[in-house]
């Protein structure tokens, strides 16, 4: 091994920022931005190739030998025009963002209420009251769907909105509860304590002390609560049966597969536009939610 | 109850019928035999409304001229009838709720076993199926064995159409490969199919877990060879050697498959063949249908596809029996209904002649005839070259073949057990022998439970 040093140009302040000697730009560049730039990547290409796909004619769709399968040559709008003037899209959006709404709401209602009495009151087996709902979560759809169904058609909510808006909670409510029982954990119980010595009362201390602590959770919670239920399928294609009620996933896949020939630029435009509310929701809530994630208040 | 009987809306509709061939000139009716037979009575009930699912339309003509049946239906016997169209995949879930809950659809035009799993749950169709069969020249053997409960004459179900899945090949690419058209002899079809590998235009058959054209290569090969999953009674018998001779001819046919084939599904041997990549395959009449509409808005790729495209019976005949099954379309009618004789009624006014040959022409023959009838009819003189999906309804082989159509026989097929026997040695991860011991295995669970 040789003992030869390199020496190295001293940094003045009129170099510009300061670097130290390890944070090289060669080593930002192999650290952060080459695998940031591989992330960005494989997140977003999904998303490109949904967008190329919408606006690519049938015959450049099906011939990658003459056309390169990343691009478009002769973009067309025929895909976007077939999806929403020649079906129901616009009410199909409409229908299923009302049912992602109003189960979410109810959803994280009952979240709210169950993560409290558990984190907070501390009733004999409230830990195992958790781990029971939380166990429910993991019972799949696939298997509850049948026997829901037979409380939807008993209930006369067959082939209604509300046989998603109040089936949804099945396995949202348990989901948000394990979500908002660690975020109320991170949340200093002396903040309740002061309310009680004060006079507050309990449902007081939840609306006025916890919850405005806990919108970060809430909002976590919400978005997954509205994620999961716009992109639910199997309860949205067993209770509904009438076409203009389907929600979008399961109406696209109607409409636009034809036994085993598939309108794949109709079907990459409908699941793009079907994307957009999701990702506009998390655009605006994305502090929240990454702040719910790092923790809730800092002592 | 009103005076409104059947045999009024029978006249009604006939009437409404002709009235429409008068304005419609090219409506193709007299070309189809029909005894003079007088329809099952069952009077229509007051105030009947029907609710029907069905597969949803593989062209637009299939939904269309669906619903303009039924709205003649309507018209003729004042019956409102809703028509809900479901994903291919998906309707099997919707029967399932429906059998489960007693509610929901009054009829389901489902897939060809469906009936079979909710015996007790559905009507006898027996009256109205022997009034059809009698009055258009009786049932091909297939929709007979869908329509029947298994080893019984007691039909469950109306079978309505078979989707075929015949061999889909290029003409001019075969003949350069020295050959008229694909030959029956395995050994033969497979020099063929070497030699157009050779040639630069592999073929390709799916050999993923796709519904129709996976379980449809397996069942090919299998019944090809001779082979069978289980025997008349029900008995796993797949652990033959005529199952290993299949496989090992599947294993030598892949080597000039496509790369690629082990992950296809059902639209992938479409649009290969469609981007000119593979010179053959086996299916629906789909394929000559999307090249056909693109040819006719002008598209000379697919003008020069479709004029290049043949079909024929898939080779390897068994015994003298084409190694094929098809997709069979088979309407039920749920013991749930509050208007039973309606739902037969509905069922009825579809398959007579006035009404199912327009659907049948106008889809091109996908779903092709059950009723051996409208083997005269116009749709297979428009273009020859689908007439090999004509006989759709005479193929021999089932879904489960050779033992009854059971739930168990529907999870073989569900769970792709013939599939992956085959695609296992084809992609060289285990041998004949023991893709057919595992394939055993399996079979053999699934039939002890179903």
């Amino acid at each position: 091994m040789s003992n030869t040093t390199v020496e190295q140009p001293a940094v003045t302040e009129a170099d510009g920022p300061q670097v130290m000697s390890w944070d090289s730009g060669m080593r930002r560049i192999i650290t952060i931005y080459i695998p940031l730039s591989i992330f960005v990547i494989v997140l977003l290409f999904p998303f490109y190739w949904m967008a190329i796909t919408a606006f690519k004619p049938n015959g450049e769709l099906m011939n990658y030998r003459d056309n390169n399968p990343f691009w478009i040559n002769h973009p067309t709008f025929a895909n976007i025009n077939k999806l929403l003037f020649e079906t129901d899209y616009g009410h199909w959006l409409v229908t299923t963002m009302s049912i992602a709404f109003g189960s979410t709401f109810l959803s994280l209602l009952a979240s709210v209420l169950a993560a409290y009495a558990i984190q907070r009151l501390r009733f004999k087996g409230s830990d195992y009251v958790g781990l029971a709902i939380y166990a429910a979560y993991l019972v799949p759809p696939s298997i509850l769907f049948i026997p829901l169904a037979q409380v939807v058609y008993q209930l006369g909510l067959f082939d209604t909105p509300y046989a998603l808006i109040l089936t949804y909670p099945t396995f949202l409510v348990p989901f948000c509860t394990w979500l908002l029982i660690g975020y109320f954990k991170s949340i200093p119980y002396e903040l309740e304590e002061c309310a009680l010595i004060d006079g507050a009362s309990r449902l007081q201390i939840l609306r006025r002390i916890t919850l405005p602590l806990a919108v970060p959770g809430l909002i976590s919670a919400g978005i997954f609560a509205f994620t999961l239920s716009w992109n639910e399928f199997i309860y949205a294609l067993a209770f509904i049966s009438s076409t203009e009620k389907k929600t979008v996933p399961v109406a696209v896949l109607t409409e636009l597969v034809q036994g085993d020939v598939y309108h794949w630029g109709s079907l990459m435009t409908g699941a793009l536009l079907g994307s957009l509310p999701v990702a506009i929701f998390y655009m605006f809530f994305v502090e929240y939610y990454v702040s719910s994630l790092t923790g809730a208040v800092k002592e | 109850m009103t005076g409104f009987t059947r045999r009024d809306s029978f006249a009604v509709g006939a009437g409404a019928v002709a009235s429409a061939a008068v304005l419609q000139p090219g409506a193709a009716r007299a070309a189809i035999p029909m005894a003079k037979i007088d329809p099952p009575k069952q009077p229509i009930e007051a105030g009947a409304e029907l609710r029907v699912i069905r597969p949803t339309k593989f062209v637009d003509p299939d939904e269309v001229v669906w619903n303009e049946n039924t709205a003649k239906f309507t018209k003729a016997t004042g019956v409102k009838v809703r028509t809900d169209f479901v994903g291919w995949e998906d309707i099997r879930a919707q029967v399932a709720v429906a059998a489960r809950t007693g509610a929901g659809p009054d009829v389901v035009a489902g897939w060809a076993n469906d009936p079979h799993l909710y015996t007790d749950k559905i009507l006898d169709m027996t009256e109205l199926a022997t009034y059809l069969g009698k009055k258009y020249g009786g049932w091909g053997r297939l929709p007979e064995v869908y329509g029947k409960k298994f080893g019984t004459n007691q039909w469950i179900s109306i079978p309505m159409g078979c989707g075929g899945g015949a061999l889909v090949y290029r003409k001019s690419w075969v003949n350069e490969a020295g050959y008229a058209a694909p030959p029956d002899d395995l050994t033969k079809f497979l020099d063929l199919c070497r030699k157009l590998h050779k040639n630069g235009h592999p073929v390709g058959w799916a050999l993923g877990n796709s519904q129709g054209d996976g379980n449809g290569t397996a069942t090919w090969l299998l019944w090809a060879h001779g082979g069978y999953q289980v025997d008349e009674a029900g008995k796993v018998s797949i652990n033959r050697k005529e199952t290993i001779a299949a496989l090992k001819y599947g294993a030598e046919l892949y080597k000039t498959f496509i790369p690629g084939t082990l992950s296809w599904l059902d639209p992938s041997n479409n649009k290969a063949y469609l981007a000119e990549e593979i010179s053959m395959t086996s299916n629906g009449v789909s394929i000559y249908f999307v090249a056909k509409s693109g040819a006719a808005k002008g598209d000379a790729n697919m003008a020069r596809i479709a004029a290049d495209t043949e079909h024929a019976r898939s080779p390897g005949t068994f015994q003298g029996r084409a190694p094929e099954a098809a997709n069979t379309l088979n309407a039920m009618v749920f013991k749930h209904t509050k208007y039973p004789n309606a739902a037969k009624e509905y069922l009825r006014f579809l398959m007579e002649a006035d009404q199912y040959d327009n659907w049948l022409t106008q889809c091109l023959g996908y779903w092709a005839h059950p009723l051996l009838a409208y083997d005269q009819s116009d749709c297979w003189k428009s273009d020859p070259k689908i007439l090999p999906y004509r006989d759709a309804q005479k193929m021999t082989f089932w879904d489960g073949y050779k033992g009854p159509i059971t739930a168990g026989a529907a999870a073989a097929t569900a769970e792709y057990i013939l599939v992956q026997m085959f695609a296992g040695v084809c992609a060289g991860q285990s041998t004949p022998e023991e893709a057919v011991k595992e394939a055993e295995r399996r079979l053999t669970r699934i039939y002890k439970k179903g």
